[in-house]
């Protein structure tokens, strides 16, 4: 090491020997022969020589490098103008290729704070009848899920929304777990203060306590840990903290709080079973000893478990970032297309510069530069441009998440736009990697440039030709092509927003304030309660000034439904367990004014309805479509059946049109109910207001309001029914407004590119359009010459675009709102629009060939 | 590194000739040559020439960057001196460690040689 440190710092002197030394043998030489010129023949090219010395100097590598680097700054500083459109192209690109990297490495490595996330799983095991056996408490149901935790170490949570009261500020509405004790165990996580769950707090009698997420304990106790030991009142009933989580630990969804399970057992939904994997056994092993488990336990209780099925699935299926995977490709994919767009055309760029640089690196190889050398100093040239681009794209993408951050209002848990070592790696190499890839064909181009005619042409005609040519003319028909996909993605994705948008959703959603409160059961025991509650919340309500309408409903437009099983009066029996599964909305008597929506027959619920509890249903549209075609339903009956138990018969009051309840589905109606609220009543339910004034004007109001009737009740989700619809289509909107940004990008890229290319080739031409023009032809023919050969790419371009759209849309399918992946409008706009962009990017150079100067033009060199 | 360029240097296929150097021995050669004493580039050249009665050839191209290398490798050693004819010259002359070297390939050449003598006598 010393050695070579000694070197690097005499290597002027290194140089000055080497050159001594090939000089005294070239004069021993030609003594001896007494010919100078065969001396030199035999020792061949002396700079070579002298290369191939200095590469056995282990520091001549790098400097040669430091050497190349240089020479790259120094040749790109020359070509100001194309060094700054290819590093823009390259920064677009890259930007946009590294922003939805973020986001996806973001999702694809969240794991809500759970350990070891995919030994993790949600389990289920449910009967032909629905039910849950795995949460029965007889004896076999024990026997059962003694059998499954030899499998699996099983734990189970059920979800609450509760209202949480202390002397730390105002009541404010939490999602809390109730969760069994060993279930932090399960997820492998200990407090970070405090301590954990033990199995004596899930016993009956047991002082209630309370876990806390880090966030609450950041947010609202400003990290106190004076806060273990003290109580605070969890849906009014006083519990002590023992403990906080750590940072980012979620689980289950967007909680808040957890309070064991076995302490607050009471409610009607069944628990959520989750477990990890025992050691050493494997998904697909334990799923086997399930599915013989529940097999085995058929055969032997066919009464019990009748039809018993085991289901198994990760545990991060219930933050919504599986379904969102599919999308995340398709992304992916398409800023992918995007990057070699980018590449595509700086690769053309530098083909076009070739023709200029053929004389300088002819030069070199005559004076003994080794090809490989050269390949070389081009790549480093491209990769230094690459990596200028990658620093752009990266300042480009951090805007780009930024202004992603700020425009999404509701983030989906594991959405983290956080850049990362990840995310940093995946730039890095891509940058690298699309210096090779736009560089490589230039470089051995270049390196093949027939060195003789290149010094003898100064340049002109020696490189490029037909086959530099040709090469540019496959990059553009490939840059056509991958943008015509682009574009129809996007055309397709904006066809489908239109039909989500356009479709009406069945009621007037202007000036309508809509939040939420909560009842918790402690203070509201009966259903009476809760009705009497409302009740004089709606008197208070309704004499606001600016209030028009208040109502009250289990689920709001686009909000999804509850699902009943229902059962109408003489239709042909069906067998227990195969009832349709159909939405229901419980509604109080003046929702349908509230929104607007009108009646089509018979009447809305009353108030004597209400008071007296009288047994009758509004059906929609569509129900009755269904169930009485052609028939009027209004004094036909129908019943809900719960748990096999078939409720009291409804009879039928009304029909109302359809309202859009499932929002991923917008283009379909399904049959639904509307159900008295008198008949059931839910403690946590939206409140909506109709006003005449600015709805958020009324929030304030309505909140003193609410507190006058309970003071420790929050008021929580408070926003217009505009906004909230607005949001339930956001994931769209987001798809759309990306895949527009991407295609709007490409065919840029890609109309630039075309230009480009057509530009170069009228500047080489213009001898042949000079001679054209000399013997007669027209300023048109020129103009048409120009264009002919734009067109052809485009037309080439367009063609394998539209066939490798057709064959790549079907994996949108998914994401398309009422239409189809081969739509012929979508590609017919495509069509235009690139035929447009195509015009203008040959139109320029056309326009600059017909102005060509024919005397000029034949002068020139 | 060093070898791929050493190869690269050795010439194209098609250009090797009668008399060309089978590949890898240019190194023991040069070294058995210092074995007489110091002696420049020049006369490393002309002596396996002579020694081998025309019939190898050394090709100058190849012949520095291997001396470069070998010298690195700190099998030979050099110091500039006087020549015959009163001029500057870089002397190249072996160090213990080519000696062994030499030992070994010699060893080893004359055990390739005579194996493949052994193939062709075959009868």
């Amino acid at each position: 090491m010393n050695k070579f440190l000694k070197r690097l710092r005499h290597r002027r002197q290194l140089d000055r020997d080497l050159e001594d030394e090939l000089r005294f043998h070239l004069e021993m030489g030609s003594e001896e022969t007494g010919d100078l010129r065969t001396a030199r023949r035999r020792i061949g090219n002396v700079t070579a020589v002298k290369e191939a010395c200095r590469e056995m100097w282990a520091f001549s590598s790098l400097e040669t490098w430091w050497m190349d680097i240089r020479h790259a700054f120094r040749t790109l500083r020359n070509s100001r103008a194309v060094t700054a459109v290819a590093i823009v192209a390259l920064g677009l690109g890259i930007g946009a290729d590294t922003a939805v990297y973020t986001i996806v490495n973001g999702a694809l490595s969240f794991n809500a704070g759970i350990k070891d996330a995919d030994r993790v799983f949600m389990v289920s095991a449910r009967d032909t009848l629905g039910r849950n056996v795995l949460s029965r408490s007889d004896p076999s149901a024990r026997n059962f899920r003694s059998q499954v935790g030899a499998v699996m170490n099983l734990a189970a949570y059920r979800y609450r929304v509760v209202n949480v009261i202390d002397k730390n500020g105002l009541p404010d509405r939490y999602t809390c777990a109730l969760m069994s004790a060993n279930g932090f165990s399960v997820i492998g996580r200990r407090p970070i203060i405090g301590r954990n769950f033990e199995a004596v707090d899930e016993q009956p009698g047991a002082t209630p306590i309370v876990m806390l997420t880090n966030h609450v304990w950041q947010d609202r106790y400003a990290k106190s840990p004076s806060i273990i030991g003290q109580v605070i009142r969890v849906d009014e009933v006083p519990r002590v903290v023992v403990g906080v989580m750590p940072a980012g630990m979620r689980f289950p969804e967007d909680i808040d709080i957890w309070v064991p399970l076995a302490a607050n057992s009471v409610g009607d939904d069944d628990p959520v079973m989750f477990g990890r994997l025992t050691d050493g056994i494997t998904l697909p092993a334990a799923r086997n000893r399930l599915d013989m488990i529940a097999k085995r336990l058929t055969e032997k209780d066919p009464s019990t478990f009748k039809g018993l099925e085991v289901n198994v699935r990760p545990v991060l299926m219930i933050y919504g970032v599986y379904a969102s995977r599919p999308i995340f490709w398709v992304l992916l994919c398409a800023v992918g297309f995007v990057l070699l767009i980018a590449c595509a055309n700086v690769a053309n760029l530098l083909l076009a510069r070739s023709a200029v640089r053929s004389r300088e690196i002819s030069v070199r190889i005559a004076i003994g530069a080794g090809r490989a050398r050269i390949i070389r100093q081009l790549l480093i040239e491209s990769i230094v441009l690459s990596v200028a681009g990658g620093v752009l794209g990266w300042v480009l993408a951090l805007c780009g998440l930024h202004g992603f951050d700020s425009s999404i209002m509701t983030k989906p848990p594991w959405l983290d736009l956080s850049m990362n070592t990840n995310v940093f790696v995946y730039l890095a190499a891509i940058s690298v990697t699309t210096g090779i890839l736009f560089g490589l064909a230039p470089a051995l181009q270049l390196a093949k440039v027939d060195i003789i005619n290149a010094i003898k042409n100064g340049g002109h005609g020696a490189f490029g030709g037909a086959r530099g040519r040709h090469l540019s003319g496959v990059l553009v028909v490939f840059e056509m092509a991958l943008c015509v996909m682009l574009l129809i993605g996007a055309g397709l994705m904006i066809r489908s927003a239109l039909n989500l948008y356009g479709t009406p959703i069945g009621v007037n959603t202007a000036d309508v304030l809509v939040l939420r409160i909560g009842l918790p059961e402690a203070k509201y025991p009966r259903p009476d309660d809760v009705v009497a509650f409302h009740r004089r919340l709606k008197t208070q309500i309704d004499s606001l000034p600016g209030v028009e309408e208040m109502a009250v409903t289990s689920n709001l437009p686009l909000g999804n439904s509850m699902e009943v099983t229902p059962e109408v009066e003489g239709a042909p029996p069906v067998e227990q367990g195969r009832l349709p599964r159909l939405g229901a909305l419980v509604v109080s008597r003046d929702y349908f004014r509230t929104l607007q929506i009108p009646s089509r027959r018979g009447r809305f619920f009353s108030p004597a309805d209400e008071a007296s509890q009288s047994a009758v249903v509004i059906v929609n549209n569509s129900f009755a479509a269904k169930f009485w075609p052609g028939v009027d339903p209004v004094g036909k009956r129908l019943r809900v059946v719960k748990e096999r138990v078939p409720q009291p018969w409804l009879t039928v009051i009304g029909v109302v049109p359809d309202v859009h309840q499932d929002y991923q589905r917008p283009l379909e109606n399904d049959p639904l109910i509307y159900m008295p609220y008198a008949l059931e009543t839910q403690r946590a339910m939206f409140i909506i207001v109709r006003s005449r004034i600015q709805p958020e004007k009324l929030a304030n109001a309505f909140r003193k309001e609410v507190q006058s009737l309970d003071e420790n009740l929050p008021v929580y989700d408070v926003s217009t029914l505009g906004d909230r619809m607005a949001h339930q289509r956001l994931d769209v909107a987001v798809v759309v407004a990306l895949f527009t940004i991407f295609a709007a990008i490409a065919l840029l890229l890609a109309s630039v590119g075309l230009y480009a290319v057509i530009a170069h080739s009228v500047s080489q031409r213009t001898r042949e359009i000079g001679l054209r023009m000399a013997v007669g032809g027209t300023a048109r023919d020129i103009v048409w010459l120009i264009f002919a050969q734009g067109i052809r790419q485009i037309v080439v371009g367009l063609s394998f675009g539209l066939a490798g759209a057709i064959a790549l849309a079907r994996v949108l399918r998914a994401d398309l709102v009422g239409v189809s992946p081969s739509d012929p409008i979508t590609c017919l706009a495509v069509v235009l629009v690139l035929i447009l962009a195509g015009a203008i990017g040959c139109a320029v150079p056309a326009r600059r060939a017909a102005h060509v100067d024919p005397v000029v033009a034949l002068r020139c060199d | 590194m060093t070898d791929s360029s050493y190869q690269a240097s050795m010439g194209k296929a098609e250009q090797r000739s009668q008399g060309e150097l089978v590949q890898g021995t240019l190194d023991m050669l040069i070294l058995k040559t210092l074995t007489r004493g110091a002696l420049h580039g020049y006369g490393i050249a002309q002596l396996i020439q002579q020694v081998s009665d025309e019939v190898l050839r050394v090709e100058e191209g190849s012949l520095y960057p291997a001396l470069h290398r070998l010298e690195l490798d700190g099998v030979i050693d050099s110091e500039w001196g006087q020549s015959a004819n009163n001029r500057r010259a870089k002397y190249y002359k072996l160090t213990p460690l080519g000696r062994k070297q030499l030992a070994k390939e010699a060893s080893n050449w004359s055990r390739l040689a005579q194996a493949i003598a052994r193939v062709m006598e075959m009868a």
